[in-house]
């Protein structure tokens, strides 16, 4: 009773996995594809670790019913250097030093996409108020907003 | 989490027909965000659950009227609320309290039927709604009846819905010529669960307070009017002795409890204290409310 | 020195680069290795049945049920472990700790039975099957009442046999008192007689949880004579000198491997779930995986709550004649290291003070809470919260200013500190003018208006790092010249690989990024003591340069039997070439590293050389106070470390910065609140940490410009010196904006609140 198929777009690429309804996008991730950017932390949606975008929005992947995705284009971190380069928020975090341990690094990374794109250009309050659902606890966050401020920076010359 | 049964209706007789009036183990999924927590932490172990989120129609949109009130579907996500242009203009409050409910994830899919449904004390939303004096929808095989939030609201994760209704809209009545304002206080970090959360609505007569709302949440096992401020602030000059006098009462009245976030004596502190602050950033805001 | 930038890095003077760190990419990437991720075929999941009780004996434990559910691989209790290990205890310290609660159960969360099921789903949900029958015995939480308690949370003390300080406690029974330890400094009583005053404080701090993000995991993979565990530990070598004890097999056997770990802050040292999936992998002859919830995070370890009696005898002139110091360390139910924590922190209980009587008593105490071990300052957080609060409330009883009078009493260059030891190359007074002078202290300061005061503070501290410790490197200059180097300091985000790298590019002269560092790994990765107590980059720092060292010495060697001119810059793979005649071979350096030490002498601790170096450390704050609610904001906080010269002043800054504003969770708000043994909040929902919105406006983060001549390259290790100085510079600065002193951690709103309204005699009611 407990198991369907469901067929959605991952990183670009149409896939499907058998999957329980038990089980949340986070699971089917790491289990079906080996996609370990996202990853189980607090488990609750509060540090941001599991974070993956679903349909253009953030979600957090471990409240996240893997059944919901049917149909649905998901990214994890994995595919913002597809191409080979790195995105300007993660060149930017290597730059400003902006992680320690790392676990919760690719969350922050993906939360900072969304909100230089709802914000190209954000002030401390906006950084700030955005990214307060994101944990760290090597607490790099000084770094951190100084390295969406650069990512900002960088994207502007890009365009 | 252990299996369960997983429907994703697409109209609203189908989604009723599948509750069950007499199971709890059955129940209606917005989000999610909440029950996934509670379903996570082995508290909740569902038979199934029905998702709402392919049931559309009146459940999904928001809708502004000529006379300036609201009709938002329960499943619309707090994101949505957070941007829409309508609800800024209609009912600003609930803008201004958007970034700091929960976070960006949880409002991406957490929905505003949810966050009323669930009962629980430290959400955000429901002493606004109820401030601002909101009624809500709720539909069940029965037929459909029309509840204002503040007797949805019964108890500590509580709420007046049988297990087989569902809420349907959320209506915010016109807000015209009132003010309102919400503050939480954290007592842990910043982004902490509110340990004390006070909402006003109210007229501004000049300096004269008039029709005052005052809602305490999260100190109290649900949200819930302060009427004895609401009476103190009613036909009252702003001052500090009139905000003494309705934090004072308010702090009598509200039933404080004690948790990880404070003692029940302290949270009523905060409770006297948060009425005055409250009532002065409403009155602050432009007559626009 | 001119530098050359080539592609892949930089030549010449590689310390002193802040070059991002090695495995920056991966990291930003989601594509790092944490044991976190790792699967191995065939492997079963292991979920955990935790005693609901704080101290009982065990009846029975029903596991009929658990075992008929669907997926189940099997249910294993102390009883199967014993056929597999017949003596399952554990410990660095004492033997003390079962793998599985065998007989009885000493805190809530102690593991008791574990499922196996190849679904982690059907783990969990079989763990709710089980039941347990305790004979429920009274507990004892509190660390005073465990001194002299009639509830004993062990029936005998049984000492692990490695440190000789422990020895005199083996079979002792009817105590909680896993350490006594003793420090005698001339004669504090006649010290306290001739002092013209005498002041004595109580402070207390609370239980937190060090709470790193990739939560406890281990996988076994056992057979018969070999045993390889994947680990995120910070100490692989012990953890392999422990399973091969329990196993009784050789070190050889027993295979360690450690890839990034996803924070550890002190939290993953010495066997935590090692032990127990190997032994389940020995039962289940398949692989075994426990990965830990966050929740199951609270039932595993946690920083000592303490209890600090502190007293000391003023003369006329503001001098410390005498200091007693009575600390008792709430260690839970097991001592872990909570016995080391005593001692090391005892050296230095009486502070950064010259002070010529002391007396310390440092107390490791047995209670029936979830385990304490080491958190980001082996104990010397608690201890500065407690001697800096102790110092301001003492100065301004004196009416002294609290700068003066730290400067009249601070350890001078050269002095004895308490246990006899020279302090050498522990810029103490120059640490304090910085932060005065950042403070603009003895200037005007705005002191707030309405409700909202304004206030400052500051604190300054010592730690002696741990000794005697050993670090091991090995490194091999491959044949194109490429090097590898083998060292077990385990990186957990505090940029050791990247620092070790810089180290052997200095010695060799190439660019740090050109430097691969193995991930740990026992069977190549030589001894190391412990990645902890922030002693890796000076044990292991001077490890890795002799093995460099010795390479470019045998590089050297082989340009002269080739026949090569003094001073050639021939390449490295050019000399292989001429020697091999094709490219082969490799040059291989090894290093040891164990500094000096002096042992204190047993009962009055007194030693002319504790520790090779010396942390030091001072920090200021300024604050806002709301005195409706109790709120505090801190507005600045700064923080002045000694930490050598820096080997990649862009890390050292993260780290100073990143250790405070932890170390101001603990201050301002976290606390593991335990209700009967119970802990009420055991989830990040309900236990918060500091999150972006908490960062304080302004932070000011310094390295004193010092080297630390016996360091590798001047440097010393600053993992947790910014720890140390944060919660007492906070409380300092309430008492000057509001007159209220706190004498217990957190210092959350209601805290300050309570304090106000006692200050105005109209004190809030309890519950």
């Amino acid at each position: 009773m407990a198991a369907r198929t469901i067929s959605f777009t991952l990183n670009g690429e149409a896939v499907s996995a058998e999957v329980a309804n038990h089980h949340t996008i986070l699971e089917v991730l790491r289990n079906e594809f080996a996609l370990y950017g996202a990853r189980e932390s607090c488990g609750q949606g509060l540090c941001g670790c599991c974070t993956v975008i679903v349909n253009g929005t953030a979600v957090s992947g471990c409240l996240y019913l893997a059944a919901f995705a049917d149909g649905a284009e998901v990214t994890t971190v994995e595919h913002l250097d597809a191409d080979g380069r790195l995105d300007p928020v993660q060149e930017a975090f290597i730059e400003q030093g902006a992680f320690q341990c790392g676990f919760c690094t690719p969350g922050f990374i993906l939360m900072t996409k969304q909100l230089l794109e709802r914000h190209p250009d954000p002030d401390d309050d906006q950084i700030k108020h955005y990214l307060s659902g994101n944990l760290c606890r090597c607490a790099a966050y000084p770094e951190i907003i100084k390295a969406v401020k650069s990512a900002a920076k960088k994207r502007a010359v890009a365009r | 989490m252990t299996p369960f049964d997983l429907r994703e209706p697409t109209s609203i007789k189908e989604a009723l027909g599948l509750l069950n009036a007499e199971d709890s183990s059955v129940r209606p999924v917005g989000g999610g965000t909440a029950l996934m927590l509670m379903m996570k932490a082995g508290v909740f172990r569902p038979t199934r659950l029905v998702s709402l989120r392919k049931v559309g129609g009146r459940f999904s949109g928001i809708k502004a009227a000529g006379d300036g009130s609201l009709t938002i579907g329960a499943m619309t996500p707090l994101a949505a609320i957070e941007h829409s242009a309508e609800v800024a203009r209609a009912a600003p409050v609930i803008t201004r309290t958007m970034p700091r409910l929960s976070n960006v994830r949880v409002r991406n899919v957490a929905t505003i039927g949810g966050a009323l449904a669930h009962g629980d004390p430290h959400m955000d939303l429901p002493p606004v709604l109820l401030a601002l004096g909101a009624t809500v929808t709720i539909v069940s095989p029965k037929g459909e009846r029309s509840l204002a939030v503040e007797d949805l609201l019964t108890g500590y994760y509580e709420t007046a819905l049988a297990k087989d209704e569902l809420i349907a809209e959320v209506h915010v009545p016109a807000q015209a010529g009132r003010r309102s304002a919400y503050l939480k206080f954290t007592a842990g970090s910043a982004e902490d669960w509110p340990a004390v959360g006070v909402a006003v609505s109210l007229e501004a007569d000049r300096d004269t307070i008039r029709s005052a709302t005052v809602v305490a949440s999260a100190a109290t096992s649900k949200a819930t009017r302060l009427k004895s401020a609401e009476a103190a602030l009613n036909g009252a000059r702003l001052d500090d002795k009139a905000l003494a006098s309705a934090g004072e009462a308010g702090a009598q009245e509200a039933e404080v409890i004690s948790d990880v976030r404070g003692s029940a004596p302290y949270k009523r502190e905060l409770i006297r204290v948060h009425i005055g602050r409250a009532v002065r950033q409403a009155m602050a805001t432009n007559g626009a409310h | 020195m001119a530098t050359t930038t080539i592609p892949g890095g930089t030549i010449g003077s590689q310390i002193g680069r802040s070059l991002p760190r090695l495995e920056a990419r991966d990291k930003v990437s989601g594509r790092a290795e944490y044991t976190h991720n790792l699967r191995l075929p065939g492997m079963l999941h292991g979920k955990i049945f935790r005693s609901t009780i704080a101290h009982g004996r065990i009846k029975s434990i029903d596991t009929s049920a658990a075992k008929k559910m669907p997926g189940v691989f099997g249910v294993y209790t102390a009883e199967d472990v014993r056929k597999v290990i017949p003596n399952p205890y554990y410990g660095p310290a004492f033997h003390d700790q079962p793998i599985l609660a065998m007989d009885k159960v000493r805190f809530v969360g102690e593991p008791v039975a574990v499922v196996l099921a190849a679904d982690p789903h059907a783990a969990e949900a079989a763990v709710q099957e089980i039941t347990a029958e305790y004979e429920e015995l009274p507990a004892v939480y509190d660390e005073i009442e465990a001194l002299n308690s009639k509830v004993y949370v062990h029936d005998e003390l049984k000492p692990a046999g490695t440190f000789a300080d422990l020895k005199h406690l083996t079979g002792r029974k009817q105590t909680n008192v896993a350490l006594d330890f003793k420090l005698r400094r001339g004669d504090v009583e006649k010290g306290f007689e001739k002092a013209a005053q005498v002041f004595e404080h109580t402070f207390r701090t609370q239980k937190v949880l060090h709470l790193a993000f990739e939560p406890f995991v281990s996988i076994g993979d056992a057979k018969r004579d070999a045993v390889t565990i994947y680990t995120s530990s910070q100490g692989p070598s012990f953890v392999r000198t422990e399973i091969a004890r329990l196993l009784g097999l050789p070190e050889n056997r027993v295979r360690i491997r450690v890839p990034y770990l996803g924070g550890g802050y002190g939290s993953k040292l010495y066997i935590k779930l090692e032990a127990l999936v190997t032994a389940l992998s020995l039962l289940a002859r398949r692989p075994v995986k426990i990965s830990l919830t966050m929740e199951e995070c609270f039932y595993q370890i946690t920083k000592h709550p303490c209890t600090f009696r502190i007293k000391s005898g003023v003369d006329k002139e503001g001098r410390i004649i005498a200091r007693k110091c009575e600390v008792f360390w709430n260690g839970g139910a097991y001592a872990d290291v909570g016995p080391r924590v005593t001692q090391k922190s005892g050296f230095t209980a009486s502070g950064p003070y010259d002070i010529e009587n002391v007396h310390v008593d440092s107390y490791a105490l047995y209670t029936n809470v979830t385990p304490a071990g080491a958190l980001r300052g082996f104990g010397i957080p608690q201890l500065v919260w407690s001697y800096e609060s102790h110092t301001d409330m003492v100065a301004r009883a004196l009416k002294m200013d609290p700068v003066e009078f730290r400067r009249k009493n601070i350890l001078k260059k050269g002095a004895a500190q308490a246990t006899g030891t020279p302090v050498k190359h522990a810029p103490l007074e120059a640490i304090l003018d910085r932060v005065a002078s950042r403070l603009n202290w003895g200037k005007p300061f705005d002191k707030g208006t309405g409700p909202v005061k304004r206030g400052r503070g500051l604190a300054i501290a010592i730690k002696a790092v741990i000794a005697p410790t050993t670090s091991v490197a090995v490194l091999n200059v491959t044949a194109d010249g490429s090097p590898i180097l083998y060292c077990g300091t385990v990186d957990m985000g505090q940029g050791s690989d990247t620092a070790m790298a810089q180290i052997v590019g200095e010695v060799l002269n190439v660019p740090a990024e050109s430097v691969r560092v193995v991930p740990r790994d026992t069977d190549v990765t030589p001894y190391d003591m412990g990645t902890l107590g922030s002693r890796s980059l000076f044990h292991m720092g001077h490890a890795v340069r002799i093995a460099a060292e010795e390479c470019r010495a045998k590089i050297e060697a082989l340009r002269k039997e080739l026949g090569e001119p003094e001073g050639s810059n021939i390449p490295v793979a050019d000399l292989f070439k001429k020697k091999y005649g094709m490219q082969a071979g490799n040059i291989v350096g090894s290093g040891t590293y164990k500094p000096d030490y002096i042992p204190p002498q047993p009962g009055t601790g007194l030693t002319t050389n504790v520790a090779p170096f010396w942390m030091v450390a001072g920090a200021g704050a300024e604050v806002e106070v709301d005195t409706e609610t109790g709120k505090v904001i801190v507005t600045r906080l700064i923080n002045v470390v000694d930490c050598g010269k820096p080997v990649n002043p862009k890390i050292v800054e993260t780290q100073i910065s990143g250790a405070t504003l932890m170390q101001l969770g603990f201050t301002m708000f976290e606390k593991m609140h335990i209700d009967g043994g119970q802990v009420t909040n055991a989830s990040l929902a309900d236990y918060k940490i500091p999150g972006i919105m908490d960062v304080p406006a302004v932070m000011e983060n310094e390295a004193i410009d010092t080297v630390q001549p016996n360091g590798p390259f001047g440097a010393k290790g600053v993992g947790e010196t910014a720890t140390f100085c944060c919660g007492p510079a906070i409380a300092n600065a309430i008492d000057d904006a509001c007159g209220v002193r706190i004498t217990e951690l957190p210092l959350n709103a209601e805290a300050v609140y309570r304090a106000i309204r006692a200050q105005q005699k109209t004190p809030l009611e309890d519950e």
